[in-house]
């Protein structure tokens, strides 16, 4: 059992309504391993993040499916989103992954704070794009040693 | 499909005087963006108002949300209207610190 690796797999229209489907699932797998509340509010925005970018770019106006995987380890939740859309390219491009923190009001961008806050919440993010086939974008979220079970 | 978008998400303003403060509750994502716009629109270009936001009630809000909240900045500032964010929950504080735009709201609080 030690090394098996636990999923929970939903697929939902990737649509705007719903993604705070993703949210209560995360929150129901994430409390299961013993994650604080804290940190699944964090994780609830990061994975909403990556699945507003396929609502946002991966199908244009046609409909189209968002996967969305829990994993769960024995220290860990990783959690991956993934449609088969345009690529990510849309979403690179118009996402600098930049704060506002260096920035004055007249110059604070709009877009690439979702990537950023991806970025700051999670453990690990990856982008895997391939024009055409789609976009998987994998979270990583380590249990804190004083959360683990015994 | 038709959800019931009210009990995701409401924003409802209550005008006393010239200030107007707009109450949001529940969570303000992309999907009731358009909502929150809605509301927002005809207050913001009122500049002899001045308009507060009191978060108590919100439970979450997403980069679509707090960019909304940046443009709302941006334009006020450019009006040299008063705009004020109250009683932000701290999950929602965090997520204003972690993106930069708290320091704006506090640049705003400042300045009256």
């Amino acid at each position: 059992m030690k090394d098996e690796v636990q999923r929970v797999v939903i697929s939902l229209p990737a649509t705007a309504d719903y993604v705070d489907i993703v949210r209560l699932n995360l929150y129901g797998v994430a409390s299961k391993i013993g994650f604080s509340y804290e940190d699944i509010e964090d994780m609830k925005v990061a994975v909403s993040e990556a699945c507003n970018n396929s609502v946002l770019y991966a199908y244009k106006h046609e409909p189209g499916i968002m996967e969305v995987t829990f994993e769960v380890y024995e220290d860990a939740l990783s959690i991956t989103v993934k449609d088969e859309g345009e690529s990510f390219d849309s979403w690179s491009k118009t996402a600098d992954r930049a704060s506002l923190h260096d920035k004055e009001l007249s110059e604070a961008q709009i877009g690439g704070l979702g990537f950023y806050l991806m970025e700051a919440l999670m453990d690990d993010v990856s982008v895997e794009s391939v024009a055409g086939q789609g976009t998987k974008v994998v979270l990583t979220r380590r249990l804190a040693k004083s959360e683990e079970k015994v | 499909m038709n959800t019931n978008k009210n009990d995701k998400f409401s924003a409802t303003s209550q005008l006393e005087n010239d200030t107007c403060t707009v109450f949001l509750r529940g969570e303000l994502d992309l999907s009731v963006a358009p909502d929150f716009r809605q509301v927002m629109e005809p207050l913001v270009g009122d500049e002899a108002l001045n308009l507060i936001i009191n978060m108590k009630d919100l439970k979450y809000i997403d980069s679509t949300g707090i960019g909304i909240l940046l443009s709302i900045l941006k334009a006020r500032h450019g009006m040299k209207a008063e705009f004020l964010v109250k009683e932000v929950p701290d999950q929602i504080q965090k997520l204003f610190e972690m993106t930069g735009i708290a320091k704006f709201f506090a640049a705003q609080e400042n300045s009256q």
